[in-house]
């Protein structure tokens, strides 16, 4: 703990440190803890496999696979030349698996960037302007928590066309709330500590305060969310995917499993089923134990259930 | 008294103006998102004057304030028209749903609130042993791993597996009877033993949680040494600390609810469980804009109807908590 300390108080106080050098010093307070460790690596693992994936994977996502006497493969058990099966319309399951980590990636990281800047930026404003500013943004978060958002984003995509950016930008309006709550709540605190009263003294601007002197020390928060929002945002997205709002071009996780549950692949093709369910679990659970570990290296008491 | 009488109004119009939102909201996208739902009712055959006079008919050609004004006292007044395909008004078919809905969502939360209560307690009061960090990290694994896809597995287990249970719906086809009958059948608990423990395997993390952190405040306090110098047994203790660490849980108990409510699609979909949140996904895939939209605004609203329950209970349970 005493070394986790440390690091926030380094970042905190001295922006002198780069940018690169506070990640890796995260990441090795991160490392220390058993479950933050078993989570980097697995991301890791999604990573490196994300990359590999065109060159790994024997078939594009939608292909589909022949047997030697030229009729389609559907549903073969997993072999040596495809290692997890196919599906019933013979495409390589192994494949779509590969293919599969690129977009939880792609969703995840948009999902946590987006969301964690339009969070980060409600919150810091409301929080150190208050008044009407505040009231507006704090009204509009309260609208964003009272939507029920799967069914919401059921109805929006279906009256539209489904795509998969569309479904980021609807995880995005909707998870910038906790952030915003969240940072607003430290911003009350931190703007009424000395070191701001002697920058307003010395002239400085109010912005300049916000995103100078304030903004640095809410970054932590920040980045605990954007890591939340890793793993929720993928998990969103599957669970659109899976509900039949996916973007049927793009083969994600939840895709697989949609496709899979509605073939009633549960009944006979168990290769079909539990690897896309495997992988997202797994990855859905690693993202949260870094999230976990990095929570109480900044925040021992904050917990959100 | 007058603090808590303005906070209450503050919330119950706060409530109002969120749900005015919601509503607004969902006039607005039906509105001016690229799909027509009245494209659903006419293919080539039908003229453009047809078209033309049958929209006049349905109020479509009004101005849009009329349309707006006239859709939010439909609302208001739980109007939701009649279902594009089947012959029932939407009112009747969402309020089955909804307590279909409520039926498989009770004994789970139930269940989580009584185990999480106790595992919770036990775990903060035995702070530090293998019994908490077993506790504290199974729940929080089971509940950041996908609902449906613990779901699947269940069911690839218990009812294609082993063929214990059934594989989904909520009773078994052909035993039409009537609610009553039907809510005590054993059929109808069969049905609803796996969605049950799906659902509780996800709720009990709050409860758990929520109840340790609270004990481990409650567990400082000198009241506690007051009993321990009276000579209490370590049972009656616990009981005693757990009751005042119980008061949190209240509040949470209406969030979860609300809560769950989200969550619920996707269990209801596994299991085929007739439910509100099913209904949202069917009625949308039928374009059947009526059900999907009527089942929406029930959503949202028991939503925020158990966010406000929370607020007030947190106004009334606690007297430390003051509103200026």
């Amino acid at each position: 703990m005493k070394t986790a300390d440390e690091a926030v108080k380094r970042f905190s106080s001295s922006r002198k440190r780069s940018f690169v050098n506070w990640a890796l010093q995260s990441i090795r307070v991160i490392f220390k803890d058993s479950l933050g460790a078993t989570g980097l690596i697995l991301v890791a693992f999604f990573i490196l496999m994300a990359l590999l994936a065109p060159v790994v994977a024997p078939h594009g996502p939608f292909d589909v696979v022949y047997k030697p006497d030229k009729t389609v493969a559907r549903l073969v058990p997993p072999n040596l030349t495809n290692l997890l099966g196919t599906t019933n319309q013979g495409m390589d399951v192994f494949s779509q698996l590969l293919h599969g980590s690129r977009i939880a990636l792609l969703v995840g990281i948009l999902s946590a960037i987006g969301s964690a800047l339009i969070g980060t930026a409600v919150g810091l404003f409301s929080g150190y302007y208050g008044g009407w500013v505040d009231q507006l943004l704090m009204r509009l978060t309260d609208i964003a928590f009272g939507i029920p958002f799967l069914p919401f984003a059921m109805l929006a995509i279906s009256l539209s066309r489904p795509s998969l950016y569309l479904v980021i930008l609807l995880i995005v309006l909707f998870l910038w709330r906790t952030t915003a709550r969240v940072i607003r709540s430290q911003v009350l605190t931190l703007k009424e500590r000395p070191f701001i009263w002697a920058a307003r003294a010395a002239g400085v601007s109010h912005l300049r305060i916000l995103f100078i002197h304030i903004g640095p020390n809410v970054l932590p928060f920040s980045f605990l969310y954007m890591a939340i929002g890793i793993s929720y945002g993928v998990m969103t997205e599957a669970s659109l995917s899976f509900l039949g709002f996916g973007d049927p071009h793009v083969m994600s996780w939840g895709q697989m499993l949609n496709f899979s549950f509605n073939a009633g692949a549960m009944r006979n093709a168990w290769w079909w089923v539990l690897p896309p369910g495997l992988c997202l679990s797994l990855f859905v659970t690693s993202a949260f134990m870094i999230t976990r570990a990095y929570e109480e290296m900044i925040n021992p008491r904050l917990r959100e259930f | 008294m007058t603090g808590l009488r303005k906070y209450i109004a503050v919330r119950i119009l706060l409530t109002v103006f969120v749900v005015f939102c919601i509503v607004t909201i969902m006039f607005a996208l039906i509105k001016f998102m690229p799909g027509d739902p009245t494209s659903v009712f006419f293919d080539s055959n039908y003229s453009q004057e047809m078209i033309q006079q049958q929209k006049k008919l349905w109020g479509l050609t009004d101005p849009i304030m009329v349309q707006y004004l006239r859709y939010l006292k439909n609302m208001a007044t739980f109007d939701f028209g009649n279902s594009f395909f089947q012959i029932q008004p939407v009112r009747q078919i969402v309020f089955v749903k909804l307590r279909n809905t409520i039926m498989m969502m009770l004994p789970a939360l139930i269940l989580s609130c009584v185990l999480g209560t106790l595992l919770g307690a036990v775990a903060g009061w035995r702070r530090g042993s293998t019994f908490e960090s077993v506790t504290i990290s199974t729940s929080l694994f089971l509940r950041s791993a996908p609902p449906f896809f613990v779901g699947i597995l269940v069911l690839m287990i218990f009812c294609y597996k082993l063929r214990w249970l059934p594989s989904g719906g909520m009773t078994a086809p052909g035993s039409a009877m009537g609610f009553w009958s039907t809510l005590f059948s054993i059929d109808f608990l069969q049905h609803l033993i796996l969605p049950t423990l799906v659902l509780t395997s996800r709720e009990i993390t709050g409860p758990t949680m929520l109840l340790r952190t609270s004990m481990l405040e409650v567990k400082g306090s000198e009241f506690l040494d007051i009993l321990r110098a009276k000579g209490l047994s370590e049972f009656h203790i616990i009981r005693h600390a757990t009751r005042n660490a119980l008061i949190p849980l209240v509040t949470y108990i209406a969030v979860m609810t609300g809560l769950t409510f989200q969550g619920q699609v996707l269990l209801e979909i596994v299991f085929a469980w007739p439910g509100i949140g099913r209904e949202i996904v069917t009625a949308l895939n039928d374009l059947d804009y009526p059900v999907a939209q009527a089942s929406f605004y029930l959503m949202a609203l028991a939503i925020l109807m158990m966010n406000f329950i929370a607020d007030l209970v947190y106004g009334f349970i606690d007297p430390r908590v003051t509103y200026d």
